[in-house]
């Protein structure tokens, strides 16, 4: 048996919803169990005070990818037949300003913001609501839109194939990144944490 | 060593595992690029189990769905093609196959007439290293029989009504009509259906997939994005 599972026909459309589903209980679940259902917590990080969310993101970074390393790497992952999102350079880099904009007012992200309404809390509520309401206008404003949206190749890179580093290279070269990035949250935390006693 | 490892904090544990598995994935290759190994009996096993086919009411109903996570491939000729050719098929003959542009990593499913051209077709794609491949189960052959021209029973016992409905609307769907099961059996050979060659009109369905091909990635398929 090899994965990914849904690509090889293993199971349909309807038990990839299950699935989705389960996996998004546990999402949720690990989001909360790391406090990231709060927003204090969630925006402190822009503060430089407590970058959890930027440790636990990278962490989960890291494990993934040597994960799926390892795993195509005896042959029991097809890493060709895994989706990728096509990237769409430009758009892409304003997307995500947006986004970190929104992360800065709001105090969520999308996917803590689920989380944060389903434990009750009434700010995640109302950003979910204005999740929906930019949905709703960017999908009224979409034909407008459609060209920048659409701008570039929309191909799916990939940092080995894009620069021609073998894959193992740019692998350990993550993995160094994320040990120097959690040694200087560390550092950052404990001068900005002083700052706030005073 | 071991009280050296003692006085370590769980955090930098966990880095130094980091660290090792990074430098061991250095070596890793985790797309084997163009070489390809063919496992003669994974192939056997899936042959055997026919997981390597699609049956036709499966495909229709794909169609009917406007599911969009695959690549229909038919082999004939573009003569035989601009005759009849199943609604969102894409003509690639065979002579074609290998400059058609066909992505390794598409599901991609193969008809032509029968199944003889296709099986062909599907091992000279595995051995080019295309990893999810699959055959319309009896071809074009196939397709007439139990999409577009299906068989329905004269008097229908209360398990079959449901059935026959379902293949009633399935053939409909495709601009056929369905066969009674009595004509069928008296006609022996030579059916109503297929004494005349079979030429249903083309339905106009919605194109899942552009025939030129770029669209037909699944690129429709939602985004996935963590955070």
């Amino acid at each position: 048996m090899m994965a990914p599972f849904f690509k090889y026909g293993m199971f349909g459309d309807q038990t990839s919803l299950v699935v989705a589903f389960l996996i998004g209980i546990g999402f949720g679940f690990f989001l909360e169990r790391a406090g990231f259902g709060s927003a204090r917590k969630l925006v402190s990080q822009f503060y430089l005070n407590d970058l959890a969310v930027f440790k636990v993101m990278f962490t989960a970074i890291v494990t993934a990818m040597l994960g799926v390393t390892y795993l195509s790497w005896v042959g029991w992952l097809d890493l060709s037949l895994v989706y990728l999102v096509p990237t769409y350079l430009l758009p892409q880099m304003v997307g995500g300003l947006i986004l970190g904009v929104g992360f800065v007012v709001g105090g969520y992200c999308p996917g803590t913001s689920v989380a944060a309404t389903a434990t009750g809390r009434v700010d995640g509520l109302l950003y979910l609501l204005g999740i929906f309401a930019g949905m709703f206008a960017f999908a009224e404003l979409f034909p407008l839109l459609k060209g920048f949206y659409l701008a570039g190749a929309g191909e799916e890179q990939t940092i080995p194939a894009a620069f021609g580093l073998p894959y193992g290279v740019v692998v350990f070269a993550v993995v160094l990144m994320a040990i120097g990035g959690f040694y200087g949250a560390g550092l950052l935390e404990r001068k900005f944490a002083a700052k706030v006693v005073e | 060593m071991v009280r050296w490892l003692s006085t370590l904090t769980l955090n930098q544990k966990l880095a130094i595992v980091a660290i090792v598995l990074g430098v061991v994935a250095l070596a890793a290759e985790p797309y084997p690029g163009g070489r390809v190994t063919l496992d003669a009996r994974e192939l056997a096993l899936v042959v055997s189990q026919e997981a390597d086919h699609v049956e036709a009411p499966e495909l229709a109903a794909w169609i009917i769905e406007s599911r969009a996570d695959y690549r229909l491939v038919d082999l004939r000729t573009e003569a035989e093609f601009a005759r009849y050719h199943i609604p969102t098929a894409v003509s690639i003959p065979m002579s074609g196959l290998m400059d058609a542009g066909l992505g390794r990593q598409e599901k991609i499913v193969l008809y032509s007439e029968g199944g003889i051209h296709s099986a062909q077709a599907w091992m000279l794609l595995k051995a080019q290293g295309y990893r999810s491949v699959y055959m319309l189960k009896g071809g074009l052959d196939e397709w007439n029989d139990q999409v577009v021209f299906p068989v329905v029973a004269d008097n229908p016992t209360a398990v079959e009504r449901a059935r026959d409905e379902r293949r009633r609307s399935m053939s409909v769907f495709f601009g056929g009509q369905p066969r009674s099961a009595a004509a069928v059996a008296a006609g022996a050979a030579g059916t109503p259906g297929f004494a005349t060659p079979l030429t249903p009109a083309m339905p106009q369905v919605a194109a899942p997939s552009s025939p030129s091909g770029a669209a037909a990635k699944p690129a429709a398929r939602k985004k996935k994005e963590g955070c």
